[in-house]
């Protein structure tokens, strides 16, 4: 009762009326309106914010919103939109699994009415998406911060935002943000130059780390926390950075060496998981954790080159680096892990694979394909692809992808929504895009994250970096991280060696990219 | 019953004690006196150093844009300091703004300091140490300066002296002295103290710019040329003070040269060693000033995407700045990228005073027609380089690294300007191996000289290009001029200048001795992958 009661409020509210906004001549023009940004027949989580747009030019604008059973929205502005978020909720609400049809009218040199575009409200994304803002790539950084959006509307939080000011003595960058689990009670980051260290958060607890030691190849850097356990796997990577004077590519990260460690938070410890002449990096573990998945290249010109000639060597090769996906089996009791397998053979193609994320059911793995290398953040090649553990299949993202850098993507909790970093906008900014997964393994049309002002992205002259979907808020207040990255120097991780391997002697069946199968390269690790 | 001397000098002129009329000093309405001096000092004098930097500043309404801003310490002031910079767009209007605020606030200074006319004088000290800041920051002001401060400061002093003032005229029966009139409380020699004060405050200020910082006005005056595209004007500037050596004059001056195709025929009109310049940075420590001048060389020398490296950094260590944003319009223009170019447009248009530029570039998007029909741009594109190559690979700057190693060129005016890096950096192998494609022409006029100087070595030369022979035998002459002072170059070079000026063999022998010298200066931040 209480809930046809509800409904009927809703219906009551927003049933669908002739409102005095939409103009009463217009001309039918047979094509969709060109809103910016893109949310032309996409799928929407059901509990987005409002997706306000504009339509530059335009002199008057209205939109019609038409859900299921009647309901209706209409909004009107100059040229764009501002929705009331509590009518836009209700809308979402009465309209769950089903579509919304959007009919736009603008007054560019008369009023027109545009061909519908439709919304379809699917299940919901995890509320909070984390990020870091910096200006795009190259080398310098300066005012930069972690921020939590909450998804649903559109307050933004600092996490942290290092110096504001200028000062010698405390200029400092942050990056490579981590949640175990979407979970905020376990983050990392990591505090580059002054006040440097890896900055661990447990609950609104947060402490320094300093994960060094000469017998690792460098500092933590690419980190994956286990979904169980309170271990983190790092990349560690000897990286460099070129720039091209004409190319479309702006320019190149490459790495001189990588290998991947395992930190274990509660002992303080570090140990080499993997440390040899092939590169590794990008770990990820699966969702029951007895898995760790990374990308690894053998670059044959590196062979015997001594450190002093690497980033020399590295920058003439840099477009014949090409890395595979492989995996390691994890056994959480002895803390073993196995051989090194092959996953993805993406070398055997001339293409290279990076940042592999495991979906929540452990089904899918998403990657990052490019034409060659490892940092596709900046490459215009670079697009989602996915392979079915289930079937072997290993396919584009069409849909979701787009003619520029995709890249950094997350799952959410459900697997239903993946959240990724895009330059499609303007090809130097990266914006986050979000994109509906169903259950047949298929993404769909990505759209941008939205945000109050349509043309905020445009404005914007800082890039989201590294979205990562969590199902809460951070409970550190950025006051107590900057006390404890100011504060406190952070202990050294102890360095207890190598890895051992457990011995099972598999060499499981790789995946090429154009389907083929083909054994397992023999790893020197 | 004593004469006051209030009483006796009152009026302008006034008789004289043996009751001969003579000249007296009038009174003078000094306030006014201080308005139009300090218009002249803003809106002329000082003019293109305010405009320079309102350039390197940045200014919109939307506090969600200044936030870069507005999360500083101060951020609030600077934001109006920036938003009244914004009028130096036309020094005539930033200028009446700025002595208006100097003016007022010297004026509120006197009143609500209760001030007697006896020290009177030293209500002008405040406006005098503003100048004074003003001139010795010099070129400092449009580089990594917080440029809010420049506006900024005035109006919060004059600001709390309004309030101070208001306060006490509400309480106090005190008249208020004149702020245009004459004073009519002051005696002549209180009243010419005044003067006195002034006349020394910008005295001071002059003196100081002109000897202690020669180069602030005039690297201010040629970056407005260049920003108007004012060619000659750039040339004029720079020749016009030739003595006057630093790297950003002579950067400009070289861009001029590329845009009017001389770059290989008068270079050396201007001293090429170097002196160095007062230059700070944000961290208050010595910075080079490549800074100054790198986005620019970049843009005109045909490297956009290097452009784009360069004024994106620029952007990220000092925040958003109209400079940088119209030079990454442009360069996104030029490589085709639409979404870009429309992106720092939009931003610049709610940028005041800016829609000139804005409208005029937002028709070239993606219109390869304009591009090709604007002069500038056409420039670039037969500079640009052939083949993509790194940043990395070559000397730096990458503007003259790239052009010492330059084997394919997209026209001669590559090729100039590569032979052009080649003499100035005297690196004659890689110079005569470029000037391979003009044997049998004659040569521009310093890369002439270069080959006679090479031809001492090599007397093949003269006979692979033609126009050399006179040139060879005005060399072998001046040769014998310079022959004395060769043995103490460094010391000889200054005072060879102006008799040796435009002639390279003098350049090759005494000029820019300095630049082998290393330079451990670094760049303003730490540097590596983000």
């Amino acid at each position: 009762m209480r809930r046809l009661l509800y409904y009927f409020l809703i219906l009551a509210t927003t049933a669908c009326t002739k409102s005095h906004d939409v103009p009463s001549q217009y001309t039918d023009v047979n094509e969709q309106a060109p809103i910016y940004p893109d949310y032309r027949d996409i799928v929407i989580p059901q509990n987005i914010a409002p997706l306000n747009f504009m339509v530059k030019d335009a002199k008057g604008l209205v939109a019609v919103f038409e859900g299921t059973g009647g309901h209706c929205l209409t909004v009107s502005g100059e040229d764009r939109i501002d929705i009331d978020s509590a009518e836009w909720r209700n809308l979402l609400t009465a309209g769950k699994g089903a579509d919304i049809k959007v009919t736009v009218y603008a007054d560019i040199d008369g009023w027109k009415r545009y061909a519908p575009h439709t919304l379809t409200v699917a299940e919901p994304i995890d509320s909070y998406l984390s990020y870091r803002l910096i200006e795009p790539g190259y080398e310098l950084y300066r005012q930069l911060g972690l921020y939590q959006r909450n998804l649903e509307n559109f307050t933004q939080r600092v996490i942290y935002e290092n110096n504001r000011a200028y000062e010698n003595d405390n200029n400092h960058c942050i990056n490579c943000h981590n949640f175990q689990n979407y979970d905020t009670g376990h983050m990392l980051f990591h505090v580059r130059a002054q006040h440097g260290g890896t900055i661990i958060i447990d609950g609104d607890k947060c402490k320094k780390i300093q994960i060094k030691s000469p017998d690792i190849l460098a500092a933590g850097v690419y980190p994956t926390w286990h979904p169980k356990m309170n271990l983190v796997a790092f990349s560690t990577n000897k990286t460099g950075q070129v720039f091209h004077i004409y190319h479309k590519e702006k320019l190149e990260v490459v790495d001189e060496a990588s290998d991947l460690i395992l930190y274990d938070v509660d002992r303080n410890e570090v140990r080499n998981i993997i440390a040899g002449p092939d590169f590794e990096t990008f770990p990820c573990w699966n969702p029951a954790g007895d898995k760790l998945y990374f990308c690894s290249a053998h670059v044959k010109q590196m062979d015997n080159v001594p450190d002093s000639m690497a980033a020399e060597v590295i920058s003439h090769y840099y477009d014949s680096v090409y890395y595979d996906l492989k995996y390691m089996t994890f056994d959480q009791k002895s803390m073993k892990f196995g051989k090194p397998e092959m996953l993805i053979q993406a070398s055997a193609s001339h293409k290279s694979i990076s940042v592999p994320r495991l979906s929540p059911d452990g089904r899918y793995i998403l990657f990052t394909l490019g034409d060659y290398g490892q940092f596709h953040i900046w490459h215009k090649s670079s697009d989602l692809w996915v392979m079915d553990l289930d079937t072997d299949s290993v396919y584009a993202l069409r849909e979701a992808n787009s003619p520029d850098v995709d890249s950094y993507h997350t799952w959410s909790s459900n697997g239903r929504w993946i959240v990724f970093a895009s330059r499609r906008m303007d090809g130097n900014y990266t914006r986050a895009f979000i994109a509906y997964f169903d259950k047949n393994g298929k993404a769909h049309k990505a759209f941008c994250m939205p945000q109050r002002d349509p043309e905020y992205n445009i404005l914007l002259l800082k890039s989201y970096n590294v979205p990562e979907l969590t199902k809460n808020a951070v409970n550190v207040s950025p006051g107590d991280l900057r006390e404890c990255i100011y504060e406190t120097s952070g202990d050294t991780a102890r360095f207890t060696g190598n890895i051992k391997r457990s011995v099972d002697g598999s060499t499981g069946a790789s995946r090429q990219l154009d389907g083929k199968t083909g054994a397992s390269p023999k790893n020197g690790n | 019953m004593k004469n006051s001397p209030k009483k006796t000098h009152k009026t302008p002129v006034t008789a004289s004690k043996n009751g001969k009329t003579g000249f007296r000093l009038p009174i003078l309405p000094v306030l006014s006196i201080m308005f139009v001096l300090t218009y002249i000092w803003a809106a002329w004098y000082y003019a293109d150093v305010l405009r320079m930097a309102r350039e390197r500043s940045f200014w919109v309404m939307s506090p969600d844009q200044m936030n870069f801003l507005l999360s500083k310490e101060f951020g609030g002031l600077w934001y109006i300091g920036r938003m009244l910079l914004q009028l130096f767009r036309y020094p005539w209007l930033g200028g009446l703004a700025l002595s208006a605020m100097i003016t007022l606030g010297t004026w509120c200074l006197g009143y609500a300091m209760r001030l007697s006319p006896r020290w009177r004088w030293l209500q002008y000290i405040p406006a005098g140490a503003y100048m004074m800041y003003i001139a010795y920051e010099g070129i400092n002001l449009f580089f990594e300066n917080e440029g809010g401060m420049i506006m900024g400061i005035p109006f919060c002093i004059l600001l709390i002296l309004l309030i101070w003032t208001a306060l006490i005229a509400s309480f106090s029966r005190k008249r208020m002295p004149a702020l245009v009139c004459p004073p009519k409380d002051e005696t002549r020699w209180q009243n010419w103290g005044q003067m006195l004060m002034l006349l020394v405050i910008f005295g001071i200020q002059a003196a100081w710019t002109e000897l202690q910082r020669p180069y602030t006005r005039v690297i201010a005056k040629e970056n407005v040329c260049l920003i108007n595209s004012d060619w000659k004007g750039v040339m004029d500037v720079a020749r016009a003070n030739a003595g006057i050596s630093h790297r950003p004059i002579a950067a400009m001056y070289a861009i001029a040269l590329v845009e009017t195709e001389q770059i290989a025929d008068r270079m050396y009109d201007i001293r090429l060693d170097y002196d160095s310049l007062y230059l700070h940075g944000q961290s208050g420590e010595h910075s080079l000033s490549l800074c100054l001048y790198q986005e620019d060389c970049d843009y005109y020398a045909g490297f956009v995407q290097t452009c784009m490296h360069h004024a994106i950094e620029r952007i990220t260590m000092i925040g958003p700045n109209i400079h940088s944003l119209e030079l990454l319009a442009k360069c996104s223009i030029l490589r085709n990228e639409n979404e870009a170019a429309y992106k720092y447009l939009r931003i610049l248009q709610d940028v005041p005073f800016e829609g000139d530029f804005v409208r005029k570039y937002m028709a070239y998007v993606g219109d390869s027609a304009m591009i090709a029909d604007d002069p500038e741009m056409a420039m670039i594109r037969k500079l640009e380089p052939i083949h993509d190559s790194f940043e990395n690979n070559y000397q730096q700057p990458t503007f003259m690294g790239y052009n010492l190693a330059l084997v394919e060129g997209r026209s001669k005016n590559a090729l100039y300007n590569s032979l052009a890096c080649c003499i100035y950096t005297k690196v004659m192998p890689a110079f005569m191996m470029r000037t391979e494609p003009l044997q049998g022409q004659t040569p521009p006029e310093n890369v002439s000289d270069a080959l006679c100087l090479m031809a001492n070595k090599d007397p093949g030369i003269m006979k692979r290009f033609t126009g050399l022979d006179l040139r060879y035998t005005i060399l072998s002459g001046r040769i014998a001029e310079m022959k004395p002072y060769m043995k103490d170059r460094q010391k000889y070079a200054k005072e060879l200048f102006p008799k040796f000026k435009g002639y390279y063999p003098y350049y090759y022998f005494f000029g820019n001795l300095k630049a082998t010298r290393k330079n451990n200066d670094t760049a303003s931040s730490s540097a590596g992958v983000n």
